[in-house]
């Protein structure tokens, strides 16, 4: 294949880079939202997985970096929904109307973009973009590439978080 | 080196070359048969060598096609620094205009050749020997044998970026990787000389994997490639094949001219002059009709398969030129095909998408039987959506771990990483994908995190012997919420959810009752819908 896996032992991989930041967001977390299993609740519960589940996927974009539309797009996303949540809180009146002029930018791209994918079999790749993120801005050719470095990241990620809550629970 | 002193008829013989690990100029490697230059220990011959030896690193795609463009820019400096192999020049030829200016004004030569190469294809026989002092202060550069090393082994899909950055290392490479391996002794024949101006080396090699006539028609002294290094050993014919070659070159440099464009598929497309030897260098081992130009290296492997699949339409292939425009891909009709620009591209972006369709179907386990573009979405679809499951309920694991758990980075990483497995037991229960459901959540320490909700779902939906060895086939129909779609491949279960099974399973049978399991993964597959 094109794109071999890199080798686990080596230190730059993919592999590596995302278990350090994944771990790095790990702590920050318990060190932010630190919870005792007797008086977790339900809520508490769903919120902290939600953030460890934000956190891994920011991780492997970190990893990857932005050459990756997907990466950016997570990235992106990240950001911008820490914005959105401040403008429902009424904050930073700059930034929203900053986010808000590119947010509408990038929807217009999008809307562009799928106008002009014009790929036989629409509904599947409909469904592609919005599983892939930054999917949506994508013609399919684009999209089937970055489906599969997208895959193979979320292979990696995968195998990290469950050998680590293998190796943080026995 | 015993390179140069090997017959150049073997295959082997680039190998051989390959196989002096000297820090010298490697004249002799562009020369292989010229004994002279040889005895320099040329660095470029032991660049080339331990290009050969140099097992291949697997590289990304990107990664092969950066390192092909900053070899080529390598190059390209070496050849406007005017570097120069003293010695060998001098000993490889004595009326060789190109080998006796070559000390005098490499820059120029080799830039000529540098740009000939650009537009060219394969190395002819015939015109190789005026592109040796360029090759000689090209290759001079002793990151080049280390990146031609790495790139040799890609074989086919260095064309596409050598070609495109002026394909002096791609030749190198390509010749390298390839000349063992398939080239036809006729095909190379048809290369046209602008091709064949790029790489002495190649022509050389590719001579050798080709046995005879590898040298162009005209060419007077392009019989057995022996002939030809004996004559450029002497120096004599070079001059002829040279002109020659550069004729040939001028003539055929709108036909091969290649394009920037980082698309695509010259493959079926292009070659008119030279389609079988084109179709060689590009795919050895498929035993393919390689195409000439390949524009991107991304796009060799889409390219060999598309020889793969086309090869009835290569082995016709014929022309239709495309009109060559000077900022386009040049792409050829296939014969019996529509010359149409419209259908030309449509059919280079259908390719494209073919090509990433089969990248995507190594990556999607059990999708070989699928065929056909909209099952292999579906199949990828359904993948996405399984590993996206499964990070979900991996994060929600995490979020559960033990507070005072310390999350020890070296530890974790010298232990993880180096053994990605970990000491997990045999699985009491055969595994298979319906494992991944079981899986889906486990309270470490026994904690049970989700009272409520699992108080609200306590049917008795799961079967008691939910922990039993029958659990999987009974699971698999019982708990269709946790499932993916994708579980429905039983029988190669992916490994990462055996992984999946034996550490569950260790942590449930150690801690948890079969119903506090049960109320797990409904638990999960509740918060799966909920989150």
């Amino acid at each position: 294949m094109k794109n071999p896996q890199r080798s686990p032992t080596n230190p730059g991989s993919l592999r590596s880079r995302f278990t350090q930041v994944f771990l790095q967001s790990l702590l920050r977390i318990r060190k932010h939202n630190p919870t005792s299993s007797s008086s977790s609740s339900h809520g508490e519960f769903l919120k902290r997985c939600r953030r460890v589940k934000v956190a891994a996927y920011v991780s492997m974009a970190r990893a990857v970096g932005t050459r990756r539309a997907w990466s950016r797009a997570t990235l992106w996303r990240a950001r911008n929904g820490e914005r959105q949540r401040n403008l429902l809180y009424g904050r930073c009146s700059k930034s929203n109307s900053r986010e808000r002029s590119l947010g509408k930018r990038k929807r217009k791209k999008k809307k562009k973009k799928k106008r002009d994918n014009e790929e036989h079999s629409f509904g599947h790749a409909k469904k592609l973009q919005k599983l892939v993120p930054g999917g949506e801005a994508m013609d399919f050719c684009c999209l089937l590439d970055e489906t599969a470095h997208y895959i193979k990241c979320l292979i990696t990620q995968v195998k990290v978080m469950r050998s680590i809550a293998d190796f943080y629970s026995l | 080196m015993e390179g140069s002193s090997t017959p150049l008829t073997q295959n082997s013989s680039t190998f051989g070359i390959g196989i002096h690990p000297n820090d010298q100029l490697p004249n002799c490697f562009l020369v292989t048969g010229w004994e002279d230059s040889l005895d320099q220990g040329d660095p470029f011959e032991s660049a080339l060598s331990s290009i050969v030896s140099s097992p291949v690193a697997p590289h990304a795609g990107e990664g092969e096609a950066g390192m092909i463009r900053e070899l080529i820019g390598r190059l390209g400096s070496i050849c406007d620094s005017g570097q120069a192999s003293p010695g060998s020049y001098n000993h490889s030829t004595t009326n060789t205009p190109c080998y006796s200016t070559p000390l005098n004004s490499p820059p120029k030569l080799s830039l000529s050749m540098a740009d000939q190469l650009a537009h060219g294809g394969f190395p002819a026989p015939g015109s190789h020997f005026p592109g040796h002092p360029s090759f000689v202060s090209v290759m001079a550069d002793p990151g080049f044998a280390e990146r031609a090393a790495r790139l040799s082994c890609f074989g086919p899909r260095n064309v596409n970026a050598a070609n495109l950055n002026g394909g002096l290392g791609l030749n190198a490479s390509e010749f390298l990787g390839k000349q063992a391996n398939k080239l036809d002794s006729g095909r190379f024949c048809r290369v046209p000389s602008s091709q064949s101006l790029r790489a002495n080396v190649g022509s050389q090699i590719c001579a050798q994997g080709n046995e005879r006539s590898f040298l162009q028609p005209g060419v007077s002294t392009s019989t057995p490639e022996n002939g030809e290094m004996g004559e450029s050993r002497e120096g004599s014919s070079i001059s002829e094949q040279v002109t020659h070659g550069e004729m040939r070159a001028n003539g055929q440099i709108d036909v091969n001219s290649r394009k920037r464009k980082p698309i695509l598929k010259a493959k079926g497309r292009n070659s008119a002059v030279s389609p079988q030897s084109a179709k060689d260098s590009e795919v050895p081992m498929e035993n393919e009709e390689p195409i000439t130009k390949k524009i991107k290296p991304a796009e060799t492997d889409g390219n060999e398969k598309d020889a793969a699949k086309g090869d009835q339409k290569q082995s016709k292939e014929n022309s239709k030129m495309a009109e060559p425009q000077k900022d386009y891909i040049h792409v050829r009709a296939r014969r019996g095909q529509a010359t149409d620009s419209h259908s030309l591209a449509e059919r280079v972006r259908r390719e494209k998408i073919s090509l990433r369709m089969k990248a995507l179907q190594d990556l999607v386990p059990n999708c070989n039987k699928v065929t056909g573009k909209a099952m292999m979405l579906d199949e990828i679809i359904n993948y996405v959506q399984s590993l996206q499951r499964q990070v979900e309920l991996l994060s929600m694991k995490l979020s559960t771990l033990n507070p005072t758990v310390d999350f020890n980075l070296e530890a974790f990483l010298s232990k993880d990483i180096l053994h990605p497995q970990g000491p997990l037991p045999n699985s009491l229960y055969p595994v298979d994908s319906s494992g991944s459901m079981l899986y889906s959540y486990q309270p470490p320490q026994g904690l049970m995190p989700m009272p409520s909700v699992v108080s609200s779902n306590m049917d008795a939906q799961f079967p008691v012997n939910f922990l039993n060895s029958g659990i999987h086939r009974d699971a698999s129909l019982n708990l269709p919420l946790c499932v993916d779609n994708y579980g429905e491949a039983s029988a190669p279960a992916p490994a990462l959810w055996e992984d999946d099974l034996q550490s569950v399973v260790q942590m449930g049978l150690g801690q948890i009752e079969p119903q506090r399991v049960e109320q797990g993964s409904l638990a999960t597959s509740q918060m799966k819908v909920e989150l």
